[in-house]
C-alpha cells in the first residue's frame, strides 16, 4: 500500500490530469465566453492526431505541438462560425465536430498508416533522467515542453479573464451579450477569439495525450472532453478550480493503475478501474446545478 | 407658440461658456422605421436641441421608444433622416431594461467598451476608479463601485447607466422610460441631475408616459400617437403656472380625434339578466405586485362592456383570469348566477370554451400557431366536436367566407398571412364557435383589432356585435378609444388593476383619457 504515497503515484497522477485540464481549461474559455461546447472530445483527438502525423512526417516533435495547436484553433472556430454566425444550436455542433474528428482521424490513420488502430510509433520530446525510479519519472514529466505549456494555460487563464480588457470582454460575452453589444463591442468576434484560445489549449491536451503513448490510437480521446466538461461544471466555470478537480481525477486513475499492480488478477482489480467514472457521477450529481454558469451561455446579442 | 431661448444660435453662444460640454442638435425629420411587416414608426420629425429636457410622451405602441431607438441609430429606419451634429459618437442611451451585467462589479459595467488599460490589455482599474470618482463628483449621481451589479438597487443601476453613458463621452443622453422603475422620490432626484446636465449644455431625452413629470420638468415636448409626431412644442416656463391647460392639450393631442363612428352596439333591454360578475378578483405576480387589485364589475346579456387603461394596467391579466389561465387569481368569477370552478385541467378549460369564448391580446404568442395551416388554426381546440374531415372541410370554409380570411386559402400557412388576416383568423375560431356554443354566454376580447388595417377591423367589429345580439354578454379591451366608444353600452376605465371609472359611450377623449391617467377628478 506504500505505493499509493509515492512519487510514481505523484508522477502518474500529474501525467494523467494534462489532457484533462488542457480540455477543461478549453471549455472554461469557450463557456466563459458563452459558447457551450461539447465538442471537447473532439479537439482532443484531432490535436493528438495532428501531433502524431505531423512528428511522424517531419521528426520534430515541436512542429507536431504547432501542428496541432492550429487544428485545434481551426476546429474551434469552425464550431464557432457555425453556432455564432450560422446559428445552428451549439449541442449539435458539438457533436458533429466529434464525430468528425473520430471519423476524419480513422480516415486518416487508413490513408497514412494503412492500420484500423494505430499510428507507427513517433519519437517525442524526451527530457529528463532516464531509468523507473519515481523521482525520474516525476522528473521527465515535469520537464515535457507540453506540459509546461498546459501548466502555463492553466495559471494565465484567470488572472487573464480577471484583469485584461480582453477577459473582461469575454466574461460581458458570457454573461450577457446583449448588455455587451450595446456599449459597441462585437460579441461575436469576442466569441470566436476566445474560442481560438479554447481550441489552442484543448488541442495541446491532445498533443500531450499522443506524445504520451509516443503514437496515435483510434479513439484514444476516450471520453476525456466529457470528463473534463464535468470539471468545467463542477468546479461553477474557474478555471483554476477546473484543474484542480482534473488533477484529483488523474490521481484517482493513477491509483487505479498503482492498485491493478498489486492487486493485479482479483476481482477488485475490475472494480477499481471504474473508481475515476464512479467519482465524476457522484461529485456531478452532488454538485450544486449549474452554479456559477455564465447567465448568457448559449444565448446571442440579436436573435 | 413662444420663442425659444435655445433655439438661437447666438444666444446659445452666450448660455454656453467655451470649453463646456455642449450637446449635438439632433434633427430628425420624417422617419418611418419597420419591424416585420409592422409600421413602427410612420412619420416622425423631431429636433433635439441642448439645454432643455425633451419629453417624449404617447400611448403604448405609439412609437416613442422607436423614436429614440432611431435617433441613437439601433433602429432599422426605412425613411427619412436623423442629421446629428459631430457625429453619432456623442450619443448615449439608457434603455427600458438595463444594458448591464450582473455578475459584474459596477466599475467593471461602467468601464465595458470604453476601458482603460496598461501595458498587454490589463485593465487600468485603478485609472478608471479615479475617473468614475470625479465624474460622480461632478454630476452628484452616487454608486457604490465595489459592489457586485445585482445588489445594487434599480436607482442605483440606473444611476450607473447614466454615469457609464457619461464616462463614455456622450453629450446626448436618450432615456426610455427612467421612471417606469423608480420610486417617486427616486424619479424627481433623476430629474433634478438630468435637469442640471440639460443646464450644463447636454441634449437630453425622455421617453415617459407620466403627464406629471413633463409638466413639471420638461422645457419641451412632443407627442406620439400611431407612429406620427402629432405635437413638438417647447413649454414655456410661465405655462407651468397653469398645469391644467397645458394637461388638457397634452392629453387630446396623445388620444387624437378618431374616425366617425361606424358599428354601433344592438340595443340593450332594460330588464337584461346579468351574464358576467366579476368579484374581488385579485392577482399577485412573482414579483408581489398586485395586477388585479380588488376587481369588481357585471356585464349583461347582449352588453358590450368596454375596458379602457393605459396598457400594463391588469387588462392582460383580467382576460387571462376569466379565461382561466391564471390558476392563482383570487375572488369570483360568476357566470350566469353560478361562480366558474378552478381550471385545473385541460377538461375544465374546454368545458370553460364552451361558455366563454376568449380573444388574447397577443396573437402570435396566444393565439395562432404560425406553422400551422390556416384551415388547422381554424378549427384548432374543437376538432373532437367536429364529424369527419368533410365537416371540418366546410367549418373551415364557412369561417374564412364569413370573415372574409385574403387569400380563402385554408392550406395557407398562418404566418404568412398579413396581420390583420391573422386576427381575422384568431377572431372566427373565438366567435363562431361560441355562438354554436349551447352552453355560450361570454366573450372576452382582448385587443381584437390591434394592428388591424380600417376593413378587417370593420369585419371584426361586426362580428363582435353579432355575437352581442345573439344574447352574449361582451367584454371588449382596447387601447384605442374610438374602438371603444363605437362599440361598447359603457367603457370602464382599469387603473392599477382597479376599475376607477364607470363612463358612458359620449364621454370625451379627455375624460376617459385622465381616469386612465389615474387623476382623480374623472
Amino acid at each position: 500500500m506504500s505505493s499509493i504515497f509515492s512519487l510514481t503515484m505523484l508522477a502518474e497522477s500529474v501525467r494523467i490530469a494534462v489532457p484533462y485540464a488542457c480540455a477543461a481549461i478549453g471549455g472554461v474559455w469557450a463557456e466563459r465566453a458563452g459558447v457551450i461546447q461539447i465538442g471537447l472530445e473532439g479537439i482532443l483527438l484531432t490535436g493528438a492526431f495532428t501531433a502524431v502525423a505531423v512528428t511522424h512526417a517531419t521528426h520534430s516533435p515541436t512542429l507536431g505541438l504547432v501542428a496541432a495547436i492550429v487544428a485545434g484553433v481551426a476546429l474551434s472556430l469552425g464550431h464557432g462560425q457555425l453556432t455564432e454566425r450560422a446559428r445552428v444550436h451549439a449541442v449539435i455542433s458539438g457533436i458533429a465536430l466529434n464525430l468528425l474528428a473520430l471519423a476524419a482521424t480513422r480516415m486518416g490513420l487508413r490513408a497514412l498508416y494503412d492500420s484500423a488502430s494505430n499510428s507507427p510509433g513517433i519519437d517525442a520530446f524526451r527530457f529528463g533522467p532516464t531509468g523507473a525510479t519515481g523521482g525520474a519519472m516525476l522528473l521527465r514529466v515535469l520537464a515535457d515542453p507540453v506540459f509546461f505549456c498546459a501548466l502555463a494555460a492553466v495559471a494565465a487563464t484567470p488572472f487573464v479573464l480577471r484583469n485584461t480588457r480582453f477577459g473582461l470582454r469575454v466574461r460581458a460575452a458570457g454573461e450577457n451579450p446583449v448588455a455587451a453589444a450595446s456599449v459597441g463591442i462585437s460579441v461575436t468576434r469576442v466569441r470566436l477569439a476566445a474560442l481560438a484560445v479554447s481550441g489552442a489549449i484543448c488541442a495541446l491536451g491532445g498533443a500531450h495525450l499522443a506524445y504520451d503513448q509516443q503514437r496515435f490510437e483510434s479513439g484514444m480521446s476516450a471520453g476525456r472532453g466529457f470528463i473534463a466538461l464535468a470539471a468545467v461544471v463542477v468546479s461553477g466555470w474557474r478555471a483554476g478550480r477546473a484543474a484542480l478537480a482534473c488533477l484529483a481525477f488523474g490521481v484517482l486513475e493513477a491509483l487505479q493503475i498503482v492498485l491493478q499492480d498489486e492487486v493485479r488478477k482479483t476481482a477488485i482489480g475490475d472494480l477499481i478501474q471504474t473508481l475515476p467514472y464512479v467519482a465524476t457521477l457522484l461529485v456531478l450529481a452532488l454538485a450544486p446545478r449549474r452554479a456559477g454558469a455564465p447567465e448568457g451561455l448559449g444565448k446571442h446579442a440579436a436573435e | 407658440m413662444k420663442k425659444v431661448i435655445a433655439a438661437d444660435p447666438g444666444l446659445r453662444a452666450a448660455r454656453y461658456p467655451r470649453g463646456a460640454m455642449r450637446g449635438p442638435v439632433m434633427k430628425i425629420e420624417d422617419i418611418a422605421v419597420r419591424y416585420g411587416d409592422c409600421w413602427s414608426i410612420r412619420s416622425a420629425t423631431i429636433t433635439l436641441e441642448p439645454g432643455v429636457i425633451h419629453a417624449i410622451l404617447g400611448e403604448n405602441g405609439a412609437g416613442k421608444s422607436t423614436l429614440l431607438k432611431a435617433a441613437a441609430g439601433f433602429a432599422p429606419r426605412v425613411a427619412g433622416t436623423v442629421k446629428i451634429e459631430d457625429g453619432a459618437a456623442a450619443i448615449g442611451m439608457v434603455h427600458q431594461h438595463f444594458m448591464l451585467v450582473s455578475a459584474f462589479s459596477a466599475l467593471e459595467n461602467l468601464v465595458l467598451g470604453n476601458e482603460p488599460t496598461g501595458s498587454f490589455g490589463r485593465l487600468d482599474l485603478t485609472k478608471a476608479r479615479r475617473e468614475a470618482e470625479a465624474l460622480m463628483e461632478k454630476t452628484g449621481l452616487r454608486v457604490n463601485l465595489d459592489a457586485r451589479t445585482s445588489d445594487l438597487a434599480v436607482g442605483e443601476r440606473q444611476r450607473l447607466e447614466i454615469l457609464r453613458v457619461l464616462y463614455r463621452g456622450a453629450r446626448a443622453i436618450l432615456l426610455d422610460e427612467p421612471t417606469a422603475v423608480l420610486s417617486p422620490l427616486e424619479a424627481e432626484e433623476l430629474y433634478t441631475t438630468l435637469g442640471a446636465l440639460a443646464e450644463g449644455g447636454a441634449t437630453i431625452a425622455v421617453v415617459t408616459h407620466r403627464m406629471d413629470e413633463v409638466i413639471r420638468f420638461a422645457g419641451h415636448v412632443t407627442i406620439m400617437r400611431r407612429g406620427r409626431t402629432v405635437l413638438s412644442r417647447p413649454i414655456a416656463a410661465d405655462e407651468r403656472n397653469h398645469p391644467k391647460r397645458l394637461e388638457d392639450e397634452l392629453t387630446r393631442a396623445i388620444m387624437g380625434g378618431e374616425p366617425p363612428h361606424e358599428a354601433s352596439p344592438p340595443a340593450l333591454a332594460e330588464d337584461a339578466e346579468v351574464a358576467l360578475s366579476i368579484e374581488d378578483l385579485v392577482l399577485v405576480d412573482a414579483a408581489g405586485k398586485r395586477v388585479l387589485d380588488g376587481l369588481r364589475f357585471a356585464v349583461k346579456k347582449g352588453e358590450i362592456v368596454g375596458i379602457a387603461g393605459i396598457e400594463g394596467n391588469g387588462q392582460r391579466e383580467l382576460v387571462r383570469a376569466v379565461a382561466g389561465l391564471e390558476p392563482g387569481v383570487a375572488g369570483a368569477i360568476v357566470l350566469g348566477g353560478a361562480r366558474l370552478p378552478a381550471v385545473r385541467s385541460t377538461g375544465d378549460l374546454r368545458k370553460r370554451r364552451r361558455a366563454v369564448a376568449v380573444v388574447h391580446e397577443d396573437r402570435h404568442a396566444d393565439g395562432l400557431m404560425l406553422d400551422a395551416s390556416v384551415g388547422d388554426n381554424l378549427v384548432l381546440g374543437e376538432l373532437d366536436q367536429i364529424d369527419g374531415p368533410a365537416a371540418e372541410a366546410a367549418l373551415i370554409k364557412h369561417r374564412i367566407d364569413r370573415f372574409g380570411v385574403n387569400p380563402p386559402d385554408p392550406a395557407r400557412r398562418a404566418g404568412d398571412l398579413s396581420g390583420g388576416n391573422q386576427q381575422k383568423v384568431v377572431v372566427a375560431r373565438a366567435l363562431d364557435r361560441i355562438e354554436a356554443s349551447p352552453e355560450r354566454a361570454l366573450v372576452v376580447l382582448g385587443q381584437p383589432t390591434r394592428g388591424v388595417d380600417v376593413g378587417a377591423a370593420a369585419t371584426i367589429h361586426g362580428a363582435v356585435v353579432a355575437a352581442a345580439e345573439k344574447g352574449l354578454a361582451v367584454l371588449l379591451v382596447s387601447a384605442d378609444l374610438g374602438e371603444l366608444k363605437r362599440l361598447s353600452h359603457r367603457i370602464l376605465v382599469i387603473h392599477r388593476g382597479r376599475i376607477v371609472a364607470e363612463l358612458p359611450p359620449t364621454a370625451a377623449d379627455d375624460v376617459i383619457g385622465r381616469a386612465m391617467l389615474g387623476m382623480e377628478d374623472a
